[in-house]
């Protein structure tokens, strides 16, 4: 039983960081209106420009994130540039397969330029454990766990404020809607697109860094399968729905850590998609009230 | 001259016989002991034309019916699998082991299509993607694959006395495949079945509005690729001698379909040329190391926004990029 609470506990957690991963992959397919397989790339750009900040500048847990954000988000206006922007009118495969080639490209190039080894992030938070006694069981918190669930949230209810209360969200919103309609009241499709595809690349990289913070070691071939929980979360939620993604992705963290107690870890990414199928088969549309979205 | 092109209208098997003899050449020289072919390039031969019908395999699914599979690895894995499980344990012949794979492979097809019969394109790729990856875990982690350690001395294929471990005999059993392969896909894609699945590439709605059967047709599209990865990943296992789950990572799956990107999706020659470009760039770019990932990467994304169908895809089709779907301009499109 206490096993199970403090497994729970970590798969809330890691759903916490998988919630983040799909609110920002629902927001670029939501903007962009196309699927995208660089995400994997995108979190670990996010993940080596922490790791770089943290080297030189110290434990700066803002520093750090300021910096994932940026990183990812210029690589988003690349992703955007090479991968999308072309291929709007075009049939969906073709801008699928560009950012699968995007992502061999930089998958590869961060090897090179990174260096193949893996790399372990600093110690940012100080490794201390709460214990909750609830009667004859005890529930461990890690100190990190904590953070990165309050972190988390606090970025999900700013995304929120930015989506409900700015203009420049609003007209995110509007596109992610109906492109036309939202052409014709004048937003500049093509530059809001960017910069919604931005804004998710760069919660992706903030994200990226906080995997590598969860997990320590990381290399540039780690986010492949992370890239891939992102899009499973993001489909239960209906690909395009902001909270229910979130939903998805935290039930995918606790389905997972859940599944990897009665089995090995090694099973770890069975659960995972063994769920996404399953859910597939049941309830298409994901946790999505609303049906019909085109992607 | 137009004795030549007489010919080539009315008897075409003349052709395809003479261009069969000519890739039986190599090997006969060897085997012969006319000349000394070095083992390696044949071996390099047999890796093109595996690929070939691998990547065939897979332009079935993405180049025919429009559906964008990624998890052909795991198709390939399943045929390699019960290759050398079966032969290694049981001691099951090859020859009734490569309809069996295939079966094998055709019925994870099925299971892997159903869930996502009712859904647009794009759940389709993640769920290939999502079932490669469960098969590659579970061989990795299960006793009866061997898990980590894979397993060792797949029996080679026998007949007529011959042993087929040395890669002049091998060269034979790929090559037969690879004919057969081509010959029953373009049988399959000159009927009824195969115009219903270009259709549905062409455009989903208007298939089924004329009354065909889109889900059936899909599902069976799935099957018959899925089928042909496993025969071919039958006759891999053997040719290797080991197999692990390493080999069949999404990766994997992502060299196979970047030879459909390149050499061509919806034409049978397509796939052949793709195969023969990526394997003789990977073997002739070895010394770069990391590097030639990164030429294929461009490479891909070159072929994405020149010629989206690429070399020698069909032109003719959505595949071409938006050129079909574009309405035509007032005026310009009126007349023409």
């Amino acid at each position: 039983m206490e096993y199970v609470l403090n497994q729970l506990i970590n798969g809330i957690c890691q759903g916490a960081i998988y919630a983040l991963m799909a609110i920002g992959y629902s927001t670029i397919v939501g903007v962009v209106g196309m699927v995208t397989f660089t995400y994997g790339e995108i979190m670990m750009i996010g993940a080596y420009g922490a790791f770089y900040i943290f080297l030189t500048c110290g434990n700066n847990i803002l520093l750090g994130l300021l910096m994932s954000f940026a990183c990812s988000f210029v690589l988003g206006i690349a992703v955007y540039k090479l991968c999308y922007e072309r291929f709007f009118n075009a049939p969906r495969h073709i801008s699928l397969l560009c950012t699968i080639g995007f992502s061999m490209l930089i998958k590869n190039l961060a090897q090179i330029v990174f260096g193949p080894e893996t790399k372990s992030m600093l110690n940012i938070i100080p490794n201390r454990i709460f214990t909750l006694h609830l009667g004859s069981i005890a529930v461990d918190f890690r100190l990190l766990q904590i953070v990165i669930m309050l972190l988390v949230v606090f970025l999900a209810l700013l995304l929120t404020f930015f989506f409900n209360r700015t203009r420049a969200g609003i007209a995110l919103r509007a596109v992610s809607q109906n492109k036309d309609a939202a052409y014709l009241v004048g937003i500049n499709v093509r530059r809001t697109a960017l910069l919604g595809n931005c804004i998710g690349c760069g919660f992706g990289g903030i994200a990226g860094c906080l995997l590598a913070i969860y997990y320590i070691n990381f290399q540039s071939y780690t986010f492949g399968s992370f890239s891939m929980k992102a899009f499973s979360a993001s489909v239960l939620g209906g690909l395009v729905d902001l909270r229910m993604s979130a939903l998805g992705g935290l039930c995918l963290g606790i389905i997972e850590n859940l599944g990897i107690t009665i089995s090995s870890a090694t099973f770890r990414d069975v659960f995972a998609f063994g769920f996404l199928i399953l859910m597939l088969i049941i309830r298409p549309q994901g946790f999505a009230v609303k049906k019909g979205t085109r992607v | 001259m137009s004795t030549l092109k007489n010919l080539w209208q009315k008897k075409r098997w003349i052709f395809w016989l003479l261009i069969v003899a000519l890739l039986c050449v190599p090997p006969m020289l060897k085997i012969l002991g006319i000349y000394k072919i070095k083992a390696l390039y044949l071996r390099y031969a047999c890796n093109i034309m595996m690929y070939a019908t691998l990547a065939g395999s897979l332009n079935v699914i993405n180049g025919y019916s429009g559906q964008t599979c990624l998890g052909q690895a795991g198709f390939f894995a399943i045929g390699a699998y019960t290759c050398a499980i079966l032969s290694t344990r049981l001691g099951v012949s090859f020859w009734v082991l490569l309809p069996l794979c295939g079966l094998a492979s055709g019925l994870i097809g099925l299971l892997v299509s159903l869930p996502t019969l009712r859904l647009q394109g794009i759940y389709l790729s993640i769920v290939t993607l999502g079932a490669s990856e469960i098969i590659r875990i579970i061989a990795q982690t299960a006793s009866i694959t061997g898990g980590a350690m894979g397993i060792k001395g797949i029996p080679y294929p026998w007949l007529f006395g011959l042993d087929a471990f040395r890669p002049e005999y091998y060269y034979f059993i790929f090559l037969v495949l690879g004919i057969l392969f081509l010959f029953c896909t373009s049988r399959i894609l000159g009927s009824r079945v195969g115009r219903a699945w270009i259709s549905i590439r062409e455009d989903q709605v208007a298939a089924k509005s004329l009354g065909v059967r889109t889900s059936f047709y899909k599902s069976l599209n799935f099957v018959y690729g899925a089928f042909w990865a496993g025969v071919i990943g039958c006759a891999y296992a053997p040719f290797v001698n080991f197999i692990e789950s390493s080999q069949f990572t999404t990766d994997k799956g992502f060299d196979v379909l970047a030879m459909i990107v390149i050499g061509g999706q919806g034409t049978l020659i397509g796939p052949i040329i793709g195969s023969t470009i990526v394997t003789i760039l990977t073997e002739s770019l070895r010394f770069l190391g990391v590097w030639r990932y990164v030429i294929y990467a461009l490479i891909i994304i070159a072929m994405m926004w020149l010629r989206p169908q690429g070399i020698a895809g069909a032109t003719n089709s959505i595949l071409a990029g938006g050129k079909v779907k574009r309405k035509p301009q007032k005026g310009k499109g009126a007349k023409a």
